[in-house]
């Protein structure tokens, strides 16, 4: 009897036991092997955090290792509306530290949402404020950030970079593959408080930051550019203005000013005409600058020579059917004054005995109507159509620089050339890249382009240039104690309504080189649309011994009396 | 001779655990540093972007000419003379070694 009963507990028991244990086996079969992998996946959530590294963007720096562009971390405002009590009471308060308006802020605290950006890449002082006040709900993260601490200083050069620092504009546009940090995503374990545990090797994992750029500008000589630019542009009430300082032995780029000037720092409000470099962008029509180049090829070509009479037509020549004029009326000239009284007449007489292909040829040799390969970005090729598609007048026209555009930095590149005893060089303005160990990755060397001309064509034209410098046009470029070779320009633009040059607006230029006999400076000064006088010669030579003198002063360039002083120093 | 066994074992186990102990207090100890680190490196930067927009020549030009009173040289009031003993224009391109002469611009040159 005893047995009947307990033989059934017992049976009872092993049920509950067995399905105990299947409720146990299933639960574990389920877990380890049936969601294994998504609660595998939401541990790691829980003790594992991802986050994206990207180093800091490369620095660039002029040729003495200025800085002109770098990243810095500065916080980012974020806030949680979910987890506000009072979204007003933290509006109130953070009000007065971002300088946002305190009801901005609370209907961005209102939002139903669990993050919201308050302020983004605010100053470091904003940030430790913040932390002061640590009000719930509010955080801080830092981000990097792009600082330009000269401000507007060769920004048409530098460009800008975005919100998420990619390269925008200029240099930071064209370097951009060598500027940008490495971009690593590291998965980091987290304690139960949630600190970051530091993982085996991920001071190896750091991503490395961008390259540097060592620049062949330098900023002094780029601060005398632009302030004379300034200065000529407001004094002339111009629309805008290009200044180019070039070395002629190497093609360094020294100074790239452009006005009017931007603020890269503040780029949000300004539209791309402002942040335009016009000095590779913009064409112009040169004007009497171009009869430099014609007079060389007709000195290589020995179709003239300095002394070689030319007849002035006393002011007035016709030319299939249109009548070109000179502002004096010249008598029989000599070439050399042809260049220095820039005559018209003489300059047309030229083109014409060169010939259509001859001319041609020496406009492609002196780099017009293509790039000049700069490393930067936006430079156009200019105009310069092919001998088939010319007119009657064509060689006339563009010996006296009309029908051809060309860009600010094609025309100092051709006179550099000269200055450089002919022989063309390829223009750059970053000389070095980096890493970030400071090793040297790419260095740049001058880069021949091509000879144009012989060296004694170039003497030639180098001595009819001062000529224009000391009694002709260009007078007000003279520098005192140095010699200065160079040629003035005006031009009427085309009026975009009529199609016809207009009658009021110009663009003035100057073009040149210092010291004359053994050069160390090109320079163009552009100046367009001047108000009022408008010659090349009034509005932009006067820009050009400004800025020379200066930068002469500034690179220790000896006088043509330093001799004198040295030996009369000599006897103290 | 077992028990000196058994205590050598247990100290081995307790050298075990210090020294994983060890590790994950130096891992923090390293993590604060770094931390430190970045700090440094970010007020560094912040104070490299500030003595660079200090050191801007439209500030400094600004500063000298409203603080100091000073103003650019007129024509004739810089000139360079060759330092002694050093041959100029030797280089190519020529960077010529002079100085200014400041005394002659300021006429102490018999001084």
């Amino acid at each position: 009897m005893t047995a009947g009963p307990s033989r059934g507990r017992r049976y009872v028991m092993l049920l509950v036991l067995f399905c105990g244990f299947g409720i146990i086996v299933f639960r574990l079969v389920t877990l380890q092997v049936l969601q294994a992998a998504e609660l595998t996946a939401k541990a790691d959530r829980q003790h594992q955090k991802t986050v994206s590294f990207e180093g800091a963007r490369g620095t660039v720096s002029d040729r003495h290792g200025k800085v002109l562009a770098m990243n810095v971390e500065v916080p980012s405002v974020f806030g949680v509306p979910t987890s506000l009590e009072s979204p007003s009471a933290v509006a109130r308060h953070l009000s007065p530290v971002l300088h946002i308006r305190s009801g901005e802020l609370e209907k961005k605290l209102r939002q139903n949402k669990s993050f919201v950006w308050l302020a983004r890449k605010v100053d470091p002082e904003q940030g430790r404020r913040l932390e002061q006040l640590s009000l719930d709900g509010i955080g801080v993260v830092m981000e990097g950030r792009r600082f330009y601490p000269k401000g507007p200083l060769l920004a048409h050069v530098l460009g800008f970079s975005g919100m998420d620092g990619q390269g925008l504009e200029g240099l930071e546009r064209r370097y951009d593959s060598q500027l940008h940090g490495e971009k690593r995503v590291t998965v980091l374990q987290r304690d139960a408080l949630g600190r970051t545990v530091f993982p085996k090797g991920l001071a190896e994992q750091v991503p490395t930051p961008g390259h540097a750029l060592t620049l062949t500008v330098d900023e002094v000589i780029q601060y005398i550019a632009e302030k004379e630019l300034e200065e000529a542009v407001t004094h002339t009430r111009a629309k805008s203005g290009t200044i180019i300082v070039m070395e002629p032995q190497s093609g360094a780029i020294l100074a790239m000013a452009v006005s009017p000037r931007f603020d890269p720092n503040v780029v949000a409000k300004l539209t791309p005409d402002r942040w335009r470099n016009r000095a590779l962008t913009d064409t112009y029509e040169p004007g009497s600058t171009m009869k430099v180049v014609v007079a060389a090829a007709a000195l290589e070509e020995k179709v003239m020579t300095p002394g070689t009479m030319v007849f002035g037509e006393n002011g007035h020549m016709v030319i299939a059917n249109t009548t070109i004029h000179d502002h004096e009326k010249l008598g029989w000239i000599t070439f050399s004054e042809v260049i220095q009284k820039s005559s018209n007449i003489g300059a047309a007489k030229t083109g014409m005995a060169l010939g259509e292909q001859r001319l041609y040829h020496y406009l492609q040799g002196f780099g017009f109507g293509q790039r000049t390969e700069i490393d930067l970005p936006g430079e156009v090729s200019g105009l310069l159509k092919a001998p088939k598609d010319w007119g009657r007048r064509s060689v006339a026209s563009i010996s006296m620089g009309q029908e051809v555009g060309v860009t600010a930095l094609q025309m100092v590149s051709a006179l550099a050339t000269l200055a450089n005893g002919g022989v063309m060089m390829k223009p750059y303005v970053v000389s070095e890249v980096r890493d970030a160990k400071g090793r040297v990755l790419k260095e740049v060397l001058p880069q021949v382009k091509r000879r144009v001309v012989s060296p004694d064509t170039a003497w030639m034209m180098t001595t009819m240039m001062e000529g224009v410098v000391t009694n002709g046009t260009g007078a007000k470029a003279a520098i005192p104690g140095f010699r200065v070779a160079g040629k003035t320009g005006t031009a009427q633009k085309i009026d975009p309504r009529t199609g016809a040059y207009s009658s009021t607006q110009f663009v003035g230029s100057f073009v040149g080189y210092v010291p004359a006999e053994s050069p160390r400076l090109a320079m163009i000064v552009v100046i367009d649309e001047p108000q009022g006088e408008a010659w090349g010669g009034t509005v932009a030579a006067p820009v050009f011994r400004r800025v020379g003198e200066q930068v002469l002063n500034y690179l220790g360039v000896s006088r043509e009396d330093t001799v004198k002083i040295a030996m009369a120093t000599k006897d103290y | 001779m077992k028990t000196l066994t058994i205590i050598a074992g247990v100290m081995l186990v307790f050298v075990f655990v210090w020294e994983r102990v060890d590790v994950v207090r130096l891992g923090y100890q390293i993590e604060r540093s770094k931390s430190q680190k970045i700090l440094l490196e970010r007020e560094r930067d912040q104070l490299q972007v500030k003595v660079s927009s200090l050191a801007s020549p439209e500030r400094i030009s600004k500063l000298a000419m409203e603080k100091l009173g000073l103003v650019p040289p007129q024509q004739g009031q810089v000139l360079m003379v060759h330092q002694p003993g050093i041959a100029p224009g030797l280089s190519h391109p020529p960077v010529e070694q002079v100085r200014l002469a400041r005394h002659v611009a300021t006429g102490r040159v018999n001084e």
